[in-house]
C-alpha cells in the first residue's frame, strides 16, 4: 500500500462577511497561517490546488491560479477546483503518485459580494431544470425532507418529533460555534427561535435550518510522508479521500430520501482507510441544512435508514455534546457545522478538515473533545451541489488503520 | 438568460417536455437521448421520441416556495415539487400555476401531493423587457380542476367534402376573472400572455379535430398584443405543437408560420386564406390552422385610453381548416375595409388609444352591418335563413344592437355572446363566439360570423354545420361554456388584475 499524505499545517480566516477584503486577501490570510503552522515557506511549495465554487459569478474573475502565483511570487503548478475536497483529493493523488512532496491546498469564496443575486446563481448551478421550474436552493432541502418522511411513514406525532429534532440540531451547532473564534455566528440560539422562524416564514424549514452565505478562506499544507516527518511532529494523515457522484437532477434520481453518493463514498473511504465506523469518533457532516445533518448520519452508515430522527430525538432528551449511537460516542460538527461556522462554498471543506485536524492533534482548545479511548480517527463529509458530488475524507493520527 | 442559444435549447425541450424511450427495456428519459443507459449500444439511434406535453402526471412531493429566486419573485408564493409521469418512469421538477396562495391560509402539503396534474405552457420567469421571453411547460395545474386532462388522439379522416371548412377548433380562456359593472372578464395568470394563449388554443384544436399535427401546412397567429414587436407568435406555436413534418436533424418544422395583425380581425381575415390553401390547385395543404389570441391591453383608468380598461379580456381561439371530416363547411364570405383609425397603438407605446366617437357608428356598426348585409345579399339569404349569428363583441351592448339592426333575434345571437363572461378578447372575440355556437349547434345549421377590426374592416363568413359536428363533440371537454361557467373560476380584485395583465 502506498503511504498516505499528511497534513502538516492548516489555517483559515474567520467566516462571515468580509466587506473590505478581496477573495485573494482571504486566501492570503489562510495560506500564510497554514504555512506558518507547518513551519515552511513559500519556496518549499511544489504545487497548489485551490478551490472556489463561483468566483467567476460572484466576483467576475477567473484564472484564480494567476492570483495565487502572484501572491506566492512563484511559477509552480497551480490548479483550481470547485471545492476544497476536490482540491484535497487531487493533491493527495499527486502526492501519492510521487509527483510532488509539499502542496498547498486552499479554498476561498466571496459570496456576500453578490448578496442579492446569489440564490439564482446557486440554484442554476445546483440543478438548472429545477431552477427553470421555479426551485430555490431551499426547496430541494424541503423536498428531501418530505421524501424522507414519506419513505419512512413519518407523520403526526413522529413528524412533530422530527421537526423538533431538526431544530435541536441547529441549536446544538450554534452552541458549538460559541467556542469557535472563526465561526460566522458565535452565538447561542434556542429551539423556540428556530420554530418561530419557521412559523413566521410559514415554511417547512426556516432561517435557522439553513447554513448562511459566507465569505472566507481556508488552507492546509499537504506533504508526502517522507517530508511530513521532516517538518512536523504530529502530522495528520489523509487515510482516505473518496468521491462519488450522482445525477444533476434530484428529481431524476431513483433514491431521493437521502444521498446515495454519500453512502458509496463513505463505504469506499472506510475500506481504503482500513478502519470501521466504530473507529470514527468525530464527524464533520455537511449540514447545509439541519435535514442534511440528520440524513447524512444515515447515508454515512452511523444510523439505520429511516431511524435517524428517532435516534437523534432520544439523544437530544439529554444531550451531552455528542450523539450516542449504537453504543458509542460520535461528536458531530464540533465547530458549529456549516450552520454556525459558516459556508463559504469553496472554503467550507477546509474548515471541516481544520476542525478534525485540530481535534485529532488535541489543539482544539475550549472545543477539545474527550471521547472514551484514544481519538485516532476523524471523518469529513463534503457535498457539492445537492448530493451531486459527495467527498469523504478519513483523517488519522496513525499512518493507517488497524 | 441573456443567451439566445441557451434559450432556444431550453425551450426546444422544455416547451413540449420532450423525452426518449428505449424500445427494448422501456426506460424513459426527460430530454432527448440517443441511447438507453440500461441497454447501451444496441439502443443507439433506436430511441423513440416521446413527449409529456399531452400527458398527465402526478405531483408526488411538494413544498411551498415563499422566497423565490429573483426571476420568480413576481409569482409570489407558489407550490413547487416533483412530478412523475408514466407511473414514475420519469420525474421532473415543476411548479403549480394558476393558484393564488393566500398568506393567511395554512397550507397542508398533503392536500396537493398524490394528485394528477397537467403540464401547461407558460412563461418561465421574468427577464428584462429587451430579452427573449422564456417559456416552459414545467408548470402544472390539477387535472380535476379548471383545466382537464384530454388525450390527443390522431384520427384518420373518413370523409372528404367538396367545400372546405372547419375541421376542429379549440378555445382557451384563463381561470381568473374580474367582476365589475355586471360583467365578468377573463384575466391571465401572471405567467400567461398572447403567446401562451395561442399555444393552448392550438393544442386544444388539435385535440378536438384529431388532426395529425404533421399535416398542418400553415399556421396563422393573429394578435394585437404580441409581447414582441418583432418575433412571431406563430413560430412558437409551430415548434411547440410540432406542426408540419419535423426535420429532426435541424430541429425545424416543415410548416409555414406567420403572424397577422389587424386589431380584432387579425384571425378572421385569415379564415379565407386558410381555406384557399387547402383548395390550392397544385400542392394543396391538408390543413391550415388560424389562431386569434390576445391579452388585450389597456391603459390604467383615468389615463388616455383608460376607458378600454373596463372591457379588455384574455383568451384565444384556434380553428383548423381543411376538406376532410369537416364539421362546418364554408358557404361564402365578404370583407370590407376603410381607413378609419378608431383604435391604434404606436410602436413602443404600451397601451392603445381609442378614437372616442369613431368607435360606434362610423367604425364598428358601419363595417359589421355592411359586411353582414352584403354577404346575405350575395348568398340571397334573409336573417331568418340563418340559425346563428355572431359578431365582434367589444362590450355587451354593441353586438346585440348590431344583430338587431341586421334583423337577427336574440335566440339567433345569444348563444355566441360571451363578452359578459370573458370581456373583449380582441382577435379571439368573434372566433370564441363562433366556437361557442359550434359547441352546441346541430348538424345542417347555418352560422354567420362577422368580425370587426379597428382601422377598420369586417370579415363576414357563412358556415353550414355537417353531421360530423356531433361525432367530434365528445373529444372536447374544455368547451366555451365549461370555461365560462366553471366552479373553479377564481375572481381577483382590480390591483391583481392589473398585475397579472402586466405579466412576469
Amino acid at each position: 500500500m502506498r503511504e498516505k499524505p499528511a497534513i502538516i499545517g492548516i489555517g483559515r480566516t474567520k467566516f462571515g462577511e468580509h466587506y473590505e477584503l478581496d477573495p485573494e486577501d482571504l486566501i492570503d490570510e489562510a495560506g500564510l497561517m497554514a504555512l506558518d503552522s507547518a513551519g515552511i515557506e513559500r519556496k518549499d511549495l511544489d504545487a497548489c490546488y485551490i478551490s472556489d465554487y463561483l468566483l467567476q459569478v460572484t466576483n467576475k474573475i477567473g484564472l484564480e491560479e494567476g492570483f495565487i502565483s502572484q501572491l506566492l511570487e512563484r511559477n509552480i503548478p497551480i490548479e483550481r477546483m470547485r471545492s476544497f475536497s476536490s482540491a484535497l483529493l487531487n493533491a493527495c493523488n499527486a502526492i501519492e503518485a510521487g509527483r510532488y512532496d509539499v502542496v498547498l491546498v486552499g479554498g476561498m469564496e466571496k459570496m456576500t459580494d453578490r448578496w442579492s443575486k446569489i440564490r439564482d446563481n446557486l440554484m442554476l448551478l445546483e440543478d438548472h431544470w429545477a431552477y427553470y421550474a421555479g426551485g430555490t436552493p431551499e426547496t430541494n432541502h424541503e423536498l428531501l425532507l418530505r421524501e424522507y418522511m414519506k419513505s419512512y411513514g413519518i407523520r403526526g406525532e413522529s413528524q412533530e418529533k422530527l421537526m423538533m429534532t431538526l431544530a435541536q440540531i441547529s441549536v446544538k451547532n450554534h452552541h458549538n460555534a460559541v467556542k469557535n473564534e472563526y465561526a460566522h455566528f458565535q452565538r447561542e440560539i434556542d429551539v423556540k427561535r428556530v420554530l418561530a422562524a419557521r412559523a413566521e416564514e410559514k415554511r417547512v424549514l426556516g432561517l435557522y435550518d439553513f447554513a448562511p452565505i459566507s465569505d472566507g478562506a481556508t488552507a492546509l499544507i499537504l506533504a508526502s510522508p517522507k517530508k511530513a516527518n521532516e517538518y512536523a511532529d504530529s502530522p495528520v494523515y489523509v487515510l482516505a479521500t473518496t468521491l462519488a457522484t450522482d445525477y444533476i437532477s434530484y428529481a431524476s434520481r431513483p433514491y431521493r430520501a437521502g444521498f446515495i453518493a454519500s453512502k458509496i463514498s463513505m463505504e469506499n473511504a472506510l475500506k481504503i482507510a482500513g478502519i470501521t465506523l466504530d473507529d470514527v469518533k468525530i464527524l464533520e457532516a455537511y449540514d447545509q441544512s439541519t435535514v442534511f445533518e440528520m440524513i447524512s448520519l444515515e447515508d454515512l452508515g452511523f444510523i439505520e435508514r429511516g431511524k435517524s430522527w428517532m435516534e437523534l430525538h432520544k439523544n437530544f432528551e439529554d444531550f451531552k455534546g455528542f450523539y450516542y449511537l449504537d453504543g458509542k460516542e460520535v461528536y458531530v460538527n464540533t465547530d458549529g457545522g456549516l450552520k454556525a461556522d459558516g459556508n463559504p462554498l469553496g472554503a467550507t471543506g477546509g474548515a471541516q478538515i481544520f476542525e478534525v485536524v485540530k481535534q485529532l492533534r488535541g489543539e482544539a482548545g475550549q472545543r477539545q473533545i474527550k471521547p472514551d479511548g484514544d481519538l485516532l480517527f476523524g471523518c469529513v463529509q463534503e457535498i457539492e451541489g445537492f448530493g451531486t458530488k459527495v467527498y469523504v475524507h478519513i483523517l488519522g493520527r496513525e499512518k493507517c488503520g488497524k | 438568460m441573456g443567451s439566445e442559444p441557451i434559450e432556444r435549447r431550453v425551450s426546444y425541450v422544455g416547451d413540449r417536455l420532450k423525452g426518449s424511450r428505449c424500445p427494448f427495456c422501456g426506460k424513459e428519459y426527460f430530454r432527448v437521448r440517443k441511447y438507453c443507459g440500461n441497454c447501451g449500444r444496441i439502443s443507439l439511434g433506436k430511441m423513440e421520441d416521446i413527449d409529456y406535453f399531452y400527458e398527465k402526471g402526478v405531483l408526488e412531493t411538494c413544498t411551498v416556495v415563499k422566497e423565490p429566486t429573483n426571476r420568480f419573485i413576481r409569482l409570489g408564493s407558489y407550490i413547487y415539487g416533483i412530478v412523475s409521469f408514466h407511473n414514475g418512469k420519469v420525474r421532473v421538477p415543476g411548479r403549480l400555476t394558476d393558484i393564488i396562495l393566500r398568506n393567511d391560509e395554512p397550507i397542508n402539503l398533503e392536500d396537493f401531493e398524490g394528485r394528477e396534474v397537467v403540464p401547461r405552457f407558460r412563461r418561465r420567469y421574468s427577464v428584462e423587457r429587451s430579452d427573449i421571453i422564456p417559456t416552459i411547460s414545467l408548470a402544472f395545474t390539477f387535472a380535476d380542476e379548471y383545466y382537464p386532462h384530454q388525450e390527443y388522439e390522431i384520427i384518420r379522416p373518413s370523409k372528404e367534402y367538396e367545400a372546405p371548412g372547419i375541421v376542429g377548433y379549440g378555445v382557451y380562456v384563463s381561470r381568473f376573472r374580474i367582476k365589475e359593472g355586471g360583467i365578468e372578464r377573463s384575466v391571465p395568470f401572471i405567467d400567461e400572455d398572447a403567446i401562451t394563449a395561442a399555444v393552448e388554443s392550438g393544442k386544444l384544436s388539435l385535440i378536438h379535430s384529431g388532426v395529425d399535427h404533421r399535416l398542418v401546412g400553415k399556421i396563422y397567429a393573429g394578435s394585437e398584443s404580441n409581447p414582441y414587436a418583432v418575433n412571431p407568435i406563430a413560430s412558437k406555436v409551430a415548434q411547440v405543437l410540432k406542426l408540419g413534418e419535423e426535420e429532426k436533424v435541424e430541429g425545424v418544422q416543415g410548416v409555414d408560420a406567420v403572424d397577422t395583425e389587424f386589431a380584432c380581425k387579425a384571425a378572421t381575415s385569415m379564415f379565407k386564406d386558410a381555406m384557399a390553401l387547402v383548395c390550392y390547385p397544385k400542392n394543396p395543404m391538408k390543413y391550415v390552422m388560424v389562431i386569434g389570441a390576445d391579452n388585450a391591453q389597456a391603459a390604467p383608468r383615468g389615463e388616455p385610453g383608460g376607458e378600454l380598461d373596463f372591457f379588455v379580456g384574455f383568451g384565444g381561439a384556434a380553428f383548423i381548416f381543411g376538406k376532410e371530416d369537416v364539421i362546418a363547411e364554408a358557404e361564402g364570405w365578404y370583407s370590407c375595409t376603410s381607413d378609419t383609425p378608431d383604435f391604434w397603438r404606436r410602436d413602443l407605446e404600451p397601451y392603445p388609444q381609442h378614437g372616442g366617437r369613431f368607435t360606434g357608428e362610423p367604425a364598428y356598426f358601419k363595417h359589421i352591418i355592411k359586411a353582414g348585409r352584403k354577404l346575405m345579399e350575395r348568398m340571397n339569404l334573409k336573417p331568418s335563413d340563418i340559425d346563428y349569428f355572431v359578431c365582434h363583441q367589444p362590450n355587451p351592448a354593441f353586438p346585440a344592437r348590431a344583430a338587431a339592426i341586421l334583423g337577427f333575434k336574440p335566440e339567433q345571437y345569444a348563444p355566441g355572446l360571451y363578452t359578459s363572461k370573458f370581456g373583449n378578447t380582441y382577435s379571439g372575440s368573434s372566433p370564441i363566439g363562433l366556437a361557442a355556437i359550434l359547441d352546441q349547434a346541430e348538424p345542417h345549421k347555418r352560422i354567420m360570423i362577422v368580425s370587426y377590426g379597428s382601422g377598420a374592416g369586417s370579415d363576414a363568413y357563412l358556415f353550414v354545420t355537417t353531421s360530423q359536428i356531433k361525432d367530434k363533440r365528445s373529444r372536447q371537454k374544455f368547451t366555451v361554456r365549461y370555461q365560462a361557467e366553471n366552479r373553479f373560476l377564481q375572481y381577483v380584485d382590480y390591483a391583481t388584475y392589473r398585475k397579472f395583465k402586466e405579466g412576469l
